[in-house]
């Protein structure tokens, strides 16, 4: 199992294999956990109960994934933030704190990139993503934390900031292009064998 | 264009409605600028991803996981399966409704509870509700007309909102209100209607303690109205207002 790529894996799961699942599991579970752990600010039930989603996705829906569509891990990530959101969101509404109809984030899938490598070891992206970030301004910073951590909608995000709707999606694209601009020239020349 | 051009951060959070989404993706096609700026933007996006600190999982996580995806799998998925039913929740106020609340309207009965519930539904959601109970009912139930009232003085934070229900020959006024300050003694909110200058009651109520409250109203047989204010009264049985406006459209 253990020499087989992520792909390979996958086959074996469509093919109900088990120990490839537990291998994906192996493989992957402190990225998924650690991420699950920050998005539900350190709830350990929550954060289970969100590893047990994900797994439970990847071995139920098993040809959502597409190798040709790119990168396995962030597809990975793609499905626990969703999974994440929408049981942050659920609670949210149950408390009744947010009130809006509440869109189903969809999977991001076909628009996968295959340029981040997941060579690239994770550390030096955390401490990229996190030098990015520390050079938005202080609204732009915290917009990309409601958006992406909290799980707010563009629209919640507006009334929590009292500023228009266009404000805050012209601030977004600013920001989203200020982090790609810090990022230029890191990423892509960095190349680590695994 | 160039205002189109703005949607590309919303298409790649996914936050554009389906149609704007479509309308994005026929640019996206014809843009050479945002095809070029999707890739790293989106790469952008997935990057904030990597922003957390590697965190031990515990021991008997794995097993849980493993359990759960093998052993409660099928349970699990019945049971999603049924969570995401939206009809179970209205059938369920529809039996209810039914067993306890025989002499009032079906879909009156079921917006009260709701209400009760302390659910926030938006007339969106409830066209949907009265949508699915129309099938039930003998006469459908349609809302002809919502209206939102908005707190004024002693009151401003007060809100509410208002729903005329069509029903056969009949029509109802709901009314749920909420943050309505708590009255003291006799005091009691009536609701108002108002045409041409001319006020009719449509009742009275008194909040909860969280103060909120319901009221529903049968108007009179083709009776119709501009307006609804809502007055807080020294006693129940006022025929014309003699307290404050509170509440109005
Ligand atoms: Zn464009």
């Amino acid at each position: 199992m253990k020499s087989k790529s992520d792909e390979e894996l996958i086959e074996l799961i469509v093919q109900n294999h088990r120990p490839a699942l537990e291998e994906l599991y192996d493989r992957y579970v402190k990225l998924i956990y650690s991420f699950s752990i920050k998005i539900t600010k350190g709830d350990t039930e929550k954060t289970k109960e969100i590893v047990q989603q994900v797994f439970l996705r990847l071995w139920t829906t098993k040809r959502t994934y597409n190798a040709s569509q790119g990168q396995f891990v962030n597809w990975l990530l793609t499905i626990t933030r969703n999974i994440s959101i929408d049981l942050i969101r659920k609670e949210q509404k149950y408390k009744g704190t947010v009130q809006l109809e509440l869109e189903e984030w969809q999977q991001m899938q076909g628009l996968q990139s295959e340029d981040v490598e997941q060579q690239v070891t994770r550390n030096l992206l955390k401490q990229q993503i996190q030098e990015a970030k520390r050079q938005l301004s202080e609204p732009q910073q915290r917009l990309i934390n409601l958006l992406y951590w909290e799980g707010y909608s563009l629209s919640e995000i507006a009334e929590l900031e009292q500023k228009p709707l266009g404000t805050i999606k012209s601030r977004l694209h600013q920001a989203l292009k200020k982090l790609r601009n810090n990022f230029n020239g890191k990423i892509g020349g960095v190349r680590h064998g695994e | 264009m160039e205002n189109k051009c703005d949607n590309l951060s919303l298409f790649i959070i996914n936050e554009l409605t389906n149609q704007d989404k479509k309308q994005f993706e026929d640019h996206l096609l014809k843009c050479a600028k945002c095809q070029q700026e999707l890739k790293s933007i989106q790469e952008t996006w997935q990057m904030l991803s990597y922003d957390v600190e590697e965190t031990e999982v515990p021991e008997s996580l794995k097993s849980q996981v493993m359990d759960f995806v093998f052993e409660e799998n099928k349970f699990l998925k019945h049971e999603e399966k049924k969570e995401a039913e939206p009809m179970s929740f209205k059938e369920r106020i529809l039996s209810v409704a039914k067993k306890h609340f025989s002499p009032i309207s079906t879909a009156v009965t079921a917006i009260l509870i709701i209400c009760l519930i302390g659910f926030y539904w938006n007339s969106l959601h409830l066209k949907d509700t009265i949508k699915a109970l129309e099938n039930n009912a003998a006469d459908p139930t349609q809302i002809v007309t919502t209206y939102s009232l908005t707190g004024e003085s002693f009151a401003a934070s007060a809100t509410g909102s208002a729903y005329l229900l069509q029903e056969g020959t009949e029509t109802n006024l709901v009314i749920a209100l909420n943050n309505m300050p708590i009255t003291k003694g006799n005091e009691v909110y009536q609701v108002w209607l108002l045409k041409n200058g001319n006020r009719q009651s449509a009742g009275t109520l008194i909040p909860d303690q969280n103060g909120s409250g319901l009221i529903t109203y049968r108007l009179p047989p083709e009776y119709s109205f501009e307006d609804i204010g809502i007055t807080l009264e020294p006693n129940p049985f006022n025929t014309q207002p003699q307290g404050q406006k509170v509440l109005g459209t």
